[in-house]
């Protein structure tokens, strides 16, 4: 046995022993002031005009992060989304450099997601402001057609909401939205 | 290869086989250095004549666990994304006594075979062709043994949730038990010999 590594391991081993954790979710830590300053800055969240320029200009390490139940995502979901139950939220290992966008129905769930990340250390994480009704509102079937609906394979709600959303189940999408007609 | 330095650094996947291939050849060399290309060598393990396999292996673990928990500690490694195999009880210990049974009779073990195969040895270029034969045909008769395969699930377990205590605490205790193992198998040896 080799003395010198010897004794270095058991050093390095001993002061393990009181070097504490080495889980970095453990170490969660709010600044709140931090948070309500991105609060009040409006830092926090993104609109849904804004994310549906980003994922149609393939902004880079983007994530869309999908917190509904699995029904509400098999009927409807972003493109590029993905699910991640909120109970999951503080276990799923994110980069660092990822620019997170959460979404939920409302965009209460996502908010509050918005703060666990936030209390792990993830820096660039967003919510859609008014959730997935939002996005349908305003990206898929606006008053007032945009590229952006055209892009995305919406249809303005001038010409009828049946069609809207590409046609095919838009009933039961049309129920998630926010404003009825 | 697992998460952190891949998603961190975002290598391509061409680098990533090539420092896998690296890797794989300074693994085999140590291998090779260490004597563990020697069938004979490794059977003394099983005969309690030669402890190598287990400095080997057990300096190989406490390296890695003070690397793993130092690196994470101080930042630079993210522990929460590096990969723990699932615990599957019943399972890896009809597969752990069938692999004894075949290092024993083998005198070789998967990696050690690829070294010993790479030396030149006839035996363990053989030890290699009967790993994947048997490789093949468990993939092949996975149907019935599918049911036992998930059977007696744990997830990924770790020693401090299993023993809740604190991470640190089981890394000191287990250099504590490397080195007061290391020290009792050579004297065995010197008595031995």
């Amino acid at each position: 046995m080799n003395r010198t590594l010897a004794i270095a391991a058991l050093v390095l081993g001993a002061l393990a022993a009181i070097g504490g954790s080495p889980y970095r979710a453990q170490h969660a830590n709010v600044d709140a002031a931090r948070l309500a300053r991105a609060i009040a800055h409006e830092d926090d969240h993104v609109t849904a005009l804004e994310l549906a320029e980003w994922i149609r200009d393939r902004k880079p390490r983007l994530r869309i992060i999908d917190l509904r139940s699995e029904r509400e995502f098999a009927t409807y979901h972003l493109p590029r989304a993905e699910r991640v139950p909120i109970e999951a939220i503080p276990s799923t290992p994110f980069a660092r450099d990822e620019t997170l966008v959460l979404i939920s129905d409302g965009g209460a769930h996502a908010a509050q997601a918005w703060v666990l990340l936030q209390s792990l250390g993830y820096r660039d994480v967003y919510f859609l402001r008014g959730g997935l009704g939002e996005w349908l509102d305003d990206v898929m079937s606006p008053a007032k057609p945009s590229d952006l609906t055209r892009y995305f394979g919406g249809v303005p709600r001038a010409t009828g909401d049946e069609a809207a959303y590409g046609g095919g189940t838009s009933a039961a999408v049309k129920a998630m939205r926010r404003r009825g007609c | 290869m697992t998460a952190p330095l891949v998603d961190f650094a975002a290598f391509s996947a061409a680098s990533q086989l090539a420092i896998a291939v690296f890797i794989g050849l300074a693994f085999g060399f140590a291998l090779e250095r260490a004597g563990l290309g020697d069938a004979r060598k490794l059977a003394g393990q099983f005969y309690v004549t030669d402890f190598t396999v287990l400095k080997v292996m057990f300096s190989a673990i406490v390296t890695a666990m003070l690397g793993a928990y130092w690196l994470a500690r101080l930042g630079v490694l993210d522990l929460a994304r590096v990969f723990v195999p699932e615990t599957y009880v019943l399972p890896q210990l009809a597969g752990g006594a069938l692999f004894g049974i075949g290092f024993v009779l083998a005198g070789l073990c998967p990696g050690t075979s690829c070294v010993a195969a790479a030396t030149g040895r006839g035996d363990g270029a053989l030890t290699v062709v009967g790993m994947f034969a048997g490789v093949l045909a468990t993939g092949l008769a996975f149907a019935p043994l599918r049911a036992f395969y998930a059977s007696t699930a744990r997830g990924s377990l770790t020693l401090p949730q299993l023993l809740d205590l604190p991470y640190g605490v089981v890394v000191c205790a287990i250099v504590a038990i490397a080195l007061a193992v290391f020290r009792i198998v050579e004297r065995w040896e010197r008595r031995a010999a």
